[in-house]
């Protein structure tokens, strides 16, 4: 694995030593977008650079060594970035925490990962710390980027994040060029971020990527993430997740793409509208939701509209099947799909803020191919790629190369076989993680003679495209010995408008179950054009026509599936879950593991009787 | 199942271009007292209105009975035995308290029950009585609400909506209009529908819940199970816990459980 020693861009080879060229280079430009009071406010590369410098001088003079961590408490925001290349650029290494998160969880991981700075978002998240305070003795001081409400509060630790400005300012004056000769010492083997993963099973692990992992990935920009300095991007999902951080966090500074951050959580969607990005990442959610307001709107529209969209559905399918054949589109196809992106589809780009978008791309979870080829449809082309926090992105499907179904070939510097024996996918990289953090043991089960277990499975076609099966753990075996890939079943299903998430359940049962999560939004205007009365969720779960409606979608799956691998029975869970809960992942997944547990007695109940 | 005494059904209902309630069902048992909560703005006022006829809902239905009576005029409404005592009390300023008694009983021509009834509601509100020749518009707001209340009452409805009886009382006089609206569903076997800001009394006089948020229902469940949920505890009742700091000014995010 040597060439990763030499990997360089622009003759640097670690982020900070990346991002101070290039802060040099771009000056006045726009770096990102945030806004304030509802008006969007931009903030260049220097300014970027500026608050950067502040706060690694300001680190540095509270005493951070090379390798210290610094953990970051907070929703995405400008702060969110100034704290975390800060921290870098005086060779600490980063630490996100999802603001999700339950006090004891915060403890996790920030015990774990021995943290001995902090940066939280305001009142709220520094309230969780408060409670915990007593178990963290390594914490020694937190900053706070949004102070409002704290007025009279008065704490040793805790100060509002201008003072850490303040300080590195004066810091900065006295001891000039320290933050450039820290960075210039920088090495691609030391440890830049750590990712904690979500631990569906046990405590989440710390996985520590290094700068060669965010250089590797930099590098991909041009050539396999078609990003370029035009784009404008949304940053949505918890940076803590490694996608948004590879997407916002690093290839911008690569490329000198621009991000806008959402407003909060709950605005994404008007986001979007306002904003109309030229590059998205997503996960299949979000992509899941697009379709459905499209679908729910198209299902209100007049009789006109209605027989517009079928029309030009049908037009686009029809060019989109021809594409994902291979087959040559005639002038004809072309024509009648200008007409029909010209009259409907337009539209509809427009409606979902996806109109000016020419970088799609999906991923951090498999995606119902029914969506994908809807997406073609519209006109609209949607890239998969696939990696985890471990091997970081390391394959991806290329414009114009419809291979509907997997996750495209292996980047250049990748290597990625099949293990003979139990069809895991490993892969080997120069750019992947280092290990996880005081988990030596976990880090040798992972990774065996230099590749990464990814613990999926999958396969390789003859042209090297990854094809990817299910989670090793999650292949289900029926008592009848049949195996089962539930995310294939679960994928169909959440194409469905109405249903948000599904689990597949059948392990060593007689027959396949599922447990669902209804889509709030788009069942509940169901049940207003039909006129099903209901109170709160519980009571909307529990009407039997939802069920039924649910039931109805269910058997449209099963139809396009076998006989062992049809759902018999299935439950609604009745309880509206929000990222807080422990079912849910922070990117909103319902955890299989944790669901089956919590809702055992839900899950025998479909076996009993 | 026995048909509720009123039921409301995916109602919606607008001002112009604005949905104010947007889909709402409810329903009111013979003898119940049901209390809908929510914040200003949230629909209670419009909920009732719809349900009286004085606003037209565009959507749902809205059955006294099993009998739909949406969109009807509201006199035809008052007729079927619903009486709406509005907030704000609304008494007629001019009319004394006996006269404003009377006019309860507009629709009512049997004049011996109708003075019964009258007497009943003395006994209920004695201040009444005392001040039984005076312009209702002299009359303190508590007393001004008891003449409300007992104008409802005297229409003898089969149910009786109640839009924010508390407003602008002293703890001691809401307490006191409480106990009384508790009496009259419990000796006169009326039923209520009780609209309120004011969750803790609400909910202790009453034996089921709704929650109302921005023109939808948010949850709904007896009232003993309301008054334990965190949610309502936290936003209705202004019991949160004070935080590690002591004082805690952002506020938790509402699931409604």
């Amino acid at each position: 694995m040597t060439p990763g020693a030499t990997l360089k861009i622009d003759g640097c080879s670690t982020l900070p030593q990346l991002f101070l060229k290039k802060c040099r280079e771009r000056g006045a430009r726009i770096a990102m977008r945030e806004k304030d009071f509802g008006i969007w406010q931009s903030y260049s590369w220097d300014e970027y650079r500026e608050y950067a410098s502040q706060v690694a001088n300001g680190l540095l003079a509270m005493g951070l060594q090379r390798g210290d961590v610094t953990s970051i408490l907070s929703e995405d925001c400008k702060e969110w970035m100034f704290a975390d290349m800060g921290n870098q650029l005086a060779g600490g290494i980063s630490n996100g925490v999802y603001p999700t998160y339950q006090p004891r969880q915060v403890k996790h991981a920030l015990t774990d990962s021995r943290s001995r700075f902090l940066f939280v978002e305001d009142e709220e998240q520094l309230d969780k710390l408060l409670e915990i305070e007593a178990d963290l003795p390594l914490v020694e001081k937190v900053w706070v980027f949004d102070w409002k409400g704290l007025r009279d509060f008065r704490h040793d630790k805790v100060a509002p994040v201008e003072d850490l400005y303040t300080l590195g300012l004066e810091y900065g004056k006295e001891n000039p060029g320290r933050v450039e000769r820290i960075v210039a010492d920088g090495k691609p083997e030391d440890i830049a971020v750590l990712v904690y993963t979500s631990g569906t099973t046990g405590l989440p692990k710390g996985a520590m990527l290094s700068q060669r992992y965010a250089m590797y990935q930099m590098s991909l920009a041009p050539e396999f993430f078609y990003m370029s300095d035009t784009d404008e991007l949304l940053t949505y999902l918890p940076l803590c997740h490694v996608a948004e951080r590879i997407f916002s966090g690093w290839l911008p500074v690569a490329t000198a793409a621009t991000i806008n951050f959402a407003e909060s959580p709950e605005t994404v969607a008007q986001d979007l509208v306002e904003l109309s990005p030229t590059y998205l990442f997503a996960v299949p959610r979000v992509w899941e939701k697009f379709y459905s307001r499209v679908t729910t709107a198209m299902s209100e529209a007049t009789w006109v509209g209605k027989k517009a969209y079928a029309a030009a559905l049908a037009v686009g399918y029809r060019r989109a099947d021809k594409l994902l054949a291979g087959q040559e589109l005639t002038i004809a196809d072309n024509l009648m799909f200008l007409l029909a992106d010209r009259l409907v589809f337009r539209n509809i780009k427009k409606l979902l803020g996806l109109d000016r978008a020419h970088g799609l791309l999906s991923g951090a979870a498999p995606i119902s191919e029914s969506l994908l080829r809807w997406y073609l449809a519209i006109g609209l082309s949607v890239e998969e790629a696939y990696g985890q926090t471990e091997t970081g992105i390391v394959t991806a499907t290329r414009r114009g190369v419809f291979r509907l179904g997997t996750v495209g070939r292996a980047f250049t510097g990748v290597d990625v076989r099949i293990d003979g024996e139990t069809g895991e996918i490993l892969c080997r990289s120069f750019g992947q993680y280092s290990g996880y953090l005081n988990q030596p043991e976990k880090t040798e089960d992972t990774v065996i003679d230099g590749w990464v277990h990814t613990g999926d499975v999958g396969e390789l076609d003859d042209e090297g495209n990854l094809r990817i099966t299910d989670r090793l753990k999650d292949i289900i075996i029926t008592a009848g010995g049949k195996n089962i890939t539930p995310s294939v079943i679960e994928n169909e299903l959440k194409f469905s408008p109405y249903i948000s998430d599904a689990v597949v359940i059948g392990d060593q049962r007689k027959y396949l179950t599922c447990l669902i999560m209804i889509d709030r939004e788009n069942v509940e205007h169901y049940a207003q054009t039909n006129a099903i009365p209901f109170t709160d969720y519980k009571s909307l779960c529990a009407r039997r026509e939802i069920v039924a409606l649910i039931d109805e979608q269910i058997s449209e799956v099963n139809n396009g599936f076998s006989q062992v691998e049809s759902i018999k029975e299935f439950r609604l869970i009745d309880v509206l879950l929000t990222a807080e809960d422990d079912e849910l992942t922070p990117t909103m997944k319902l955890k299989r593991s944790f669901v089956n547990k919590k809702y055992s007695m839900l899950i025998d109940s479909m076996y009993n009787g | 199942m026995t048909t509720p005494l009123l039921e409301l059904r995916n109602v919606e209902t607008f001002y112009g271009p604005i949905m104010a309630i947007r889909g709402v069902s409810l329903t009111v048992n013979e003898g119940e007292i049901v209390a809908v909560l929510g914040a200003n703005g949230a629909g209670k006022t419009t909920l009732l209105k719809t349900a009286t006829g004085a606003l037209n809902s565009r959507k749902g239905k809205v059955l006294l009975d099993g009998k739909m009576i949406q969109n009807r005029d509201p006199d035809w409404v008052a007729r079927q035995g619903i009486a709406h005592v509005p907030e704000g009390r609304e008494v007629f300023p001019f009319l004394n308290v006996e006269e404003n008694l009377a006019m309860g009983a507009y629709n009512r021509n049997d004049k011996r029950a109708v003075a019964r009834d009258i007497e009943a509601v003395y006994g209920y509100f004695p201040v009444l009585k005392e001040l039984r020749k005076k312009l209702a518009t002299y009359l303190s707001g508590g007393q001004q609400q008891m003449l409300a209340i007992g104008r409802g009452f005297i229409a003898r409805p089969r149910l009786l909506l109640l839009d924010e009886p508390s407003l602008g009382l002293s703890p001691a006089l809401c307490a006191e209009i409480f106990d009384i609206i508790a009496r009259l569903n419990r000796e006169q076997g009326l039923t209520i529908l009780l609209v309120e800001q004011n969750a803790n009394v609400a909910l202790k006089v009453s034996q089921r819940g709704y929650v109302m948020e921005v023109g939808g229902m948010v949850m709904d469940g007896d009232s003993d199970h309301l008054l334990e949920s965190e949610d309502i505890k936290e936003f209705y009742l202004g019991k949160k816990e004070e935080g590690v700091r002591g004082r805690r000014r952002w506020k938790k995010r509402k699931t409604w459980r």
